[in-house]
């Protein structure tokens, strides 16, 4: 080795790195934790991608069951009825409403009264019952014991009536009435106040006189009703029979898994006694092939029944139509009906395409994979363990994640943009100081607590506001459910306006100094200067804050657990902005909710992983898309 | 302002040609003194600076030429701890430390170019019509009008004028200054203070600023801080000398760079300090 310094034999030029420095070891563990949150991530999108995608082929197969067996055949039938139904119910619901409307003063003396008289009730139950369980009071046997009882009911009878709701739609004498009548009740009574008696006589009577005008309204009902009978009936006979060809091919499913899983456990086994053993197995669970076409012919053969009971439906439904009356009194009996009448058209097309559609349905049609996809994509119902056929369709958690966004961004945005707007630009040094930490705190409450206050707190104190009479004007009051929408986006929107309102603020930060300085030197107001210069000029940081703000919303599961209600069912819009205020279910919501309990490797289990891929790409997307924006910027 | 003796001007068009009152001086400085915090930036300055005219203000850095100057439209109001101990300015007959007094109307006629040119990341023409347009003329005919006469007096029309709708952010250093210098006359200001305006800009766009200052005298008052002597006395027709926040010298400008009275000033002139 010809080294050009001759005192260091070993080591090269004194120049050169030697060994593995202190610094090197430094920096490699700091590059190896970078590299371990890349790989993290990669490891969830493989692990996502492997459980998810498997639900596509077992989604076809269980679509290729249902047809198979005939229950999308008995489903073209079922549907309308159910179709059927949900106008009957809108035309009862218009009756009642209508009913109920026109007498709600009564209605609600005889609710208060009861209410009065259940809570009195409520409170001496226990002591009561201890006298009536008694057995000295039949018999007559311990006096003394039951003196004491008859005490104790009559101390807990005048404190029970210190102690009653308010009753705004009662006169004092009435109330006062009641409270009389209480007063002096004795243990064994049964019957109800006279005044209770009385209040709800005079509802039952104000319900039969606005009853009777309605006659004709509700024998059409009736007729409706009755009409769809026959298609009930011939829909019940069929379901018996497909849902027993269903169970045995999904039985013969699940042996063949198994007998596959033991050949693949025989092909592996080194023992060959063993070997033979699990080909034995697996030949013994070799099921035979369950019988479809027996079931399926015998289903064909009601065909023409089922086209006639259609055709006659069309007939009757067409006939009754006219026979429904205009115009109702009540706003939301009315809604009902609008609603009933726009539906009406649509069951009638329906009814009439049936017909083509129960002569032209075979089950040997195959199904193809995209119909996995597009029933997922395009499903309207998430139905799991059901007896009749699972659904796993997107639609109504989408919908429902996608109204709550909305709930929360309607009011995230303006607050969260106006305060940033406010402290960048208005507050003085003092007011910044205290309002920007304060909401940034706000980040920092644990969702579970918030979704706590959102359910003890908000969403009572909402329900109670929505049964003043002054606001039942609002669509959707008097609210029904507690925990809906409108609840949890409430609660998002409070989540999410801090992230909105930081990176908004620091968007307007960072617009350079120059453009307020330039803008004031020519007369412009600071209110013109921030409008005009300072938010036009970080417009796209602050459409970023926004954006990241939705990807907090919508990727959000806890308070949406606690909060929206967890009601699978895409929400009944002829209610208008009212369904806003009906109860939903979430993507993230249902994830947390379901993953505990399905089994694993199921067609459910991995539904929930596509579920949670939908999730990942959709909150990527609007990730990306703030990135971009922010990054436009600053170029 | 009701209260104010002689209301700041609203319509441009008004402004530029109405007769002012104040006599022969636009802005009159009376013994200012002005602090940052417990410094002492501006010493006792008193200073008449004549209509039509363009005075410069020069002298070393830290010396409070661009303090003053920012007096002037109370641009310093902003600045923490900033405040006018004694004395006052005097604007078209009113003393714009008055309480009555709405800054935002002393801006509309004391116009300012920096000197970092700062367009508005949008059009040439909206750029120019901002001011226009935050004084609630919405007329379309008066704004085009208006933004050509700016950008003609500005030298900048023949450059532009196929562009108009494009960033001004797409404009030279040079070009982007006198976009600046339109959009503050566009308004057509009493006074326009230039704050070393041609610091960015290479020697022909500086010329360029030079000779626009020059032909715009006849309609303005200017008044510019330089660092640059030869520009001070090829631009002004008054100069002020200052060191230390206090007032040095000041009087023509042809007579200050032959035969300075003051020995402290002939020393910064020629070099030897500063």
């Amino acid at each position: 080795m010809v080294s050009p310094n001759p005192q260091s034999e070993s080591s090269g030029h004194r120049f050169q790195r030697r060994g593995f420095s202190f610094e090197r070891a430094i920096r490699f563990f700091f590059a190896s934790n970078a590299g371990l949150t890349i790989f993290i991530l990669l490891l969830i999108i493989v692990f996502l991608l492997r459980e998810g995608l498997g639900f596509f082929p077992g989604y076809r197969r269980e679509l290729e069951v249902y047809r198979i067996a005939g229950l999308e055949f008995v489903d073209i039938s079922r549907k309308n009825l159910s179709a059927h139904e949900q106008v009957t119910s809108l035309l009862n619901r218009a009756y009642q409403a209508e009913i109920n409307g026109k007498c709600c003063n009564e209605l609600r003396r005889s609710q208060e009264a009861s209410a009065l008289y259940s809570t009195f009730s409520d409170q001496v139950g226990p002591t009561r019952d201890l006298i009536l369980n008694n057995p000295a009071a039949t018999t007559g046997g311990d006096a003394g014991m039951l003196a004491v009882l008859r005490t104790n009911y009559e101390a807990q009878r005048a404190k029970a009536l210190t102690n009653l709701p308010p009753a705004p739609h009662l006169s004092v004498a009435e109330r006062q009435e009641l409270i009389d009548s209480l007063r002096n009740r004795p243990a064994e009574a049964t019957e109800e106040p006279p005044i209770v008696a009385k209040l709800n006589a005079e509802f039952a009577a104000a319900r039969q006189s606005h009853a009777e005008p309605l006659q004709k309204f509700r024998e059409t009902i009736d007729n409706f009703e009755s009409a769809g009978m026959d298609l009930g009936s011939i829909v019940m006979e069929m379901t018996e029979s497909v849902t027993a060809t269903k169970e045995a091919l999904q039985t013969a499913d699940i042996l063949e898994k198994d007998r596959k899983t033991l050949l693949a456990a025989a092909a592996n086994a080194k023992d060959p006694i063993e070997r033979e053993k699990l080909i034995a197995d697996a030949k013994a669970a070799l099921a035979e092939k369950p019988d479809v076409e027996g079931p399926m012919a015998t289903l064909m053969e009601k065909k023409p029944d089922c086209v006639k009971v259609h055709e006659q439906l069309v007939t009757s439904v067409g006939e009754i139509f006219p026979n429904l009356p205009g115009s109702l009194t009540q706003a939301n009996a009315s809604r009902y009906l609008k609603a009933a009448t726009a539906a009406w058209p649509v069951l009638i097309s329906d009814l009439k395409a049936t017909p083509a559609k129960i002569s032209s349905w075979t089950h040997t049609e195959p199904v193809p994979l995209s119909a996995a996809f597009i029933s997922f994509l395009t499903g309207r119902s998430w139905v799991t363990g059901g007896e009749w056929q699972d659904f796993y369709g997107i639609i109504p958690l989408a919908v429902g994640s996608l109204m709550i966004a909305i709930v929360a961004l309607t009011i995230a945005i303006p607050v969260g943009i106006g305060a940033a707007i406010y402290v960048n630009q208005f507050a003085a040094p003092r007011e910044q100081a205290l309002v920007k930490p304060v909401i940034e705190f706000i980040q920092a409450i644990p969702s579970v607590v918030l979704g706590f206050l959102g359910i003890m707190v908000f969403g009572t104190i909402l329900r109670e506001i929505s049964t003043f009479d002054s606001l039942s004007w609002v669509p959707g009051f008097p609210i029904d459910e507690r925990l809906n929408i409108f609840t949890a986006g409430c609660l998002l929107a409070l989540m999410s306006v801090p992230t909105i309102f930081s990176l908004a603020e620091d968007a307007l930060n960072n617009v350079p100094s120059a453009y307020a300085e330039a803008s004031e030197a020519l007369g412009a107001s600071r209110l013109q200067t921030a409008f005009r210069v300072m938010v036009p000029a970080a417009f796209s940081g602050i459409l970023a804050a926004v954006l990241l703000g939705l990807g907090r919303v919508i990727g959000e599961t806890m308070v949406v657990l606690l909060v929206a209600g967890n009601r699978i069912k895409i929400p009944d819009f002829s209610e208008g902005i009212g369904a806003f205020f009906q109860p939903s279910h979430t993507l993230t919501g249902i994830i947390a909710q379901e993953l505990g309990e399905v089994p694993l490797g199921s067609v459910h289990y991995r539904a929930l992983f596509v579920i949670g891929i939908t999730l990942f790409v959709v909150v990527l997307g609007i990730n990306a898309t703030a990135h971009h924006f922010l990054t436009r910027k600053k170029k | 302002m009701n209260a104010t003796p002689n209301s700041m001007q609203e319509s441009p068009e008004k402004s530029a040609s109405t007769p002012h009152a104040g006599g022969k001086c636009a802005v009159q400085i009376q013994n200012l003194s002005f602090n940052y915090g417990s410094s002492e930036a501006l010493k006792n300055i008193t200073l008449d600076l004549e209509r039509n005219g363009v005075t410069a203000f020069i002298g070393p850095s830290g010396c409070g030429k661009s303090t003053l100057l920012r007096c002037i439209n109370r641009m310093n109001d902003e600045i923490v701890g900033a405040r006018v101990t004694k004395g006052k300015i005097i604007v078209e007959d009113i003393d714009i430390h008055d309480p009555s007094v709405d800054v935002v109307k002393l801006r509309r006629d004391v116009g300012m170019v920096f000197q970092k040119s700062n367009p508005f990341p949008r059009s040439i023409f909206e750029n120019v019509a901002f001011g226009l347009r935050m004084r609630g003329i919405r007329n379309k005919a008066v704004i085009e009008q208006s933004v050509e006469e700016s950008l003609r007096a500005a030298a900048l029309w023949d450059e532009v004028k196929d562009r108009l709708n494009e960033s001004a952010l797409g404009l030279s250093g040079g070009q982007q200054q006198r976009l600046c210098i339109a959009r503050t006359i566009a308004v057509k200001p009493l006074v326009v203070l230039m704050d070393e305006p041609c610091s960015a800009l290479d020697p022909i766009a500086t010329a360029k600023v030079e000779e626009l200052i020059w032909s715009l005298k006849k309609d303005y008052t200017f008044v510019v801080v330089t660092h640059n002597m030869h520009q001070a006395s090829r631009v002004s027709d008054k100069t002020a000398f200052f060191y230390m926040g206090e007032m040095i010298e000041f009087g023509e400008t042809t007579k200050m760079f032959t035969n300075p009275s003051v020995k402290r000033t002939e020393d910064y002139i020629s070099g030897r300090f500063g």
